[in-house]
């Protein structure tokens, strides 16, 4: 290692501060001083007070949408837990062209704007949509409203979420080591008793990263839940939104921003002392 | 176990893929308002779409914002990824982290602050103002994807450069810049479809002036679901699919297993 270049650099030690501080600069004023400043205004709007988080924490209202958003985003993880798995494992042990076609379609899922992917839910849950024909089809006389219900967003939030728990756990399945496989049967592990003991445990790590990358991107959901959920079971996300847009109640929407960010860091300072921040996105 | 799994594999198949599929035959529907399977087929929709400036414009400006959002970005993340690579200083680690940390804040946190502060700043309703909030929010990804390139960097390659007599400046031109270019594409095209995609911060600030198409479709599928949703999305389908399915192909050809790559989470 030690050759000129890299003691070039180590000698010359103002090089890596004059690399960085275009970028820290930057940061500094366009995503500190509006991150401070959304702090600075849940104490201070409208008078300097602790009235907005009083209200916040107290309210039977704010009580009530941050329970459901928290419930919602636990559901929404399951969920796509319970749906990633499967896909994964198809993925991880199928023939390569069929792994390989699995692993477009999910990254074409991916790549599609989260706002594609709520309209095409509005078409397949529309009054007028595939699946309210099949139930008339089937029998049911007065099919039940999908849309803009709680049913309609935690399946559109599922779907466009589920991709990224299929890629981590994947990621970890396609490292298992097949002898260890093979060893736990020859050990007479079969069945359930082999995926309880030898291979659950082998992906839990897939499943951590997922887990926490849908849980937390779902606390801070915004567009799905507004254009697909019901508008009497908010989350925060839109609820912050309706009283900066609706009644620009800064204070108070501030006070929800910070306790949603608060709770998004502790989750994922905790990840980050465990795993490293870094690995989360893949 | 596994006859399950791969059953239930199957059926999820299907779950991800009706939504992304449903929109191109809706794209050609003649009904007015949501219904599938359509009564007809005709273009009428996609010549809405082409020429109405309603949509045009929107669209331009989302290229035009995504743009000079993927160009500041990288004259911002790449001298800053050399630093944080190459260079060990005290309170790297503290600049790692902060590097990330527009990845960690929910994009609706973002939204209330550059909506209260580029109101003070008169950036509200602008071109800049977006491009400026979208910068921040492409750091994360495109220094994700710089820094993976440029720690699989054999530096031996400059070294050798530097002792057959070529300058420090001309190194880096002619040696490190090229053998980065895969890295910096990606990483530009990472930072663009972040920008372009973006559509919580663009819904609080952009305005009717520098309205971007996110926050178009958006006030579009709150208000009426104009069916032309549906051709825009069969539009960025098919971008997708050629975007994604290229190197797949282009790997193919090359004989070598190709490799999932993925962006960032957007809110």
């Amino acid at each position: 290692m030690g050759i000129s270049l890299s003691k070039l650099t180590e000698k010359t030690n103002i090089w890596p501060w004059l690399l960085l501080a275009p970028l820290g600069l930057y940061m500094l004023i366009f995503f500190a001083v509006p991150l401070a400043d959304v702090a600075i205004m849940s104490f201070t709007e409208p008078k300097v007070s602790l009235a907005n988080y009083q209200k916040v924490l107290t309210g039977a209202l704010y009580q009530r949408v941050f329970l459901n958003t928290f419930v919602t985003a636990a559901f929404v993880t399951l969920c796509c837990l319970l749906v990633g798995y499967p896909l994964a494992y198809l993925m991880a042990h199928s023939k390569p062209r069929t792994a390989m076609l699995i692993l477009l379609l999910v990254t074409m899922s991916f790549w599609t704007s989260f706002l594609v992917r709520t309209y095409s839910w509005m078409v397949l849950l529309g009054n007028n949509g595939p699946l309210i024909a099949f139930l008339q089809m089937v029998g049911v006389d007065r099919p039940p409203q999908l849309l803009f219900t709680r049913f309609s967003s935690t399946l559109a939030m599922v779907h466009i979420l589920a991709p990224y728990m299929i890629m981590n756990i994947y990621t970890v399945m396609k490292k298992i080591d097949p002898a260890l496989i093979r060893s736990a049967e020859s050990l007479g592990a079969r069945g359930w008793s082999l995926f309880r003991h030898v291979y659950l445990p082998l992906t839990a790590p897939g499943i951590a990263n997922g887990s926490v990358l849908v849980f937390v991107i779902c606390l801070g959901f915004y567009v799905t839940p507004v254009l697909l959920g019901s508008p009497r079971e908010q989350m925060v996300a839109g609820l912050i939104g309706h009283q900066i847009e609706e009644f620009l109640a800064f204070g108070l929407g501030s006070a929800m921003a910070m306790i949603l960010l608060v709770v998004t860091l502790i989750i994922l300072t905790i990840y980050h002392r465990r795993f490293g921040l870094d690995k989360l996105w893949g | 176990m596994n006859t399950f799994m791969r059953w239930a594999g199957f059926v999820v198949v299907l779950f991800i893929a009706a939504p992304l599929v449903i929109v191109v035959p809706m794209s050609f529907s003649n009904a007015s308002s949501l219904q599938f399977p359509p009564p007809g087929y005709w273009f009428g929709y996609y010549r809405a779409y082409f020429t109405n400036t309603d949509w045009l414009i929107p669209t331009w400006n989302s290229i035009l914002i995504a743009t000079a959002t993927t160009i500041l970005t990288m004259a911002l993340v790449v001298p800053a990824t050399f630093a944080l690579v190459r260079h060990k200083f005290r309170g790297k680690g503290f600049a790692d982290l902060m590097m990330l940390m527009p990845m960690a804040v929910p994009h609706i946190v973002m939204a209330v602050g550059y909506y209260s502060y580029f109101g003070d700043l008169g950036l509200v309703h602008s071109h800049l103002g977006v491009i400026l909030a979208h910068t921040c929010l492409s750091v994360p990804i495109a220094f994700l994807v710089l820094s993976a390139n440029l720690k699989g960097f054999d530096r031996n390659l400059e070294r050798a450069a530097l002792s057959l007599g070529a300058s420090p400046a001309k190194t880096f031109l002619h040696v490190t810049l090229p053998i980065l270019r895969p890295g910096l594409v990606i990483s530009s095209l990472f930072a663009f479809i972040q920008s372009f995609d973006e559509t919580v911060v663009a819904i609080f600030i952009s305005g009717r002036d520098a309205e971007t198409l996110p926050r178009k479709m958006f006030d579009s599928i709150r208000q009426e679901a104009d069916p032309v949703i549906a051709v825009i999305s069969t539009l960025l389908f098919f971008v997708v699919l050629i975007g994604i399915a290229a190197p797949y192909f282009a790997s193919a050809l090359r004989s070598r297993a190709p490799k999932p790559s993925r962006p960032a989470g957007a809110h």
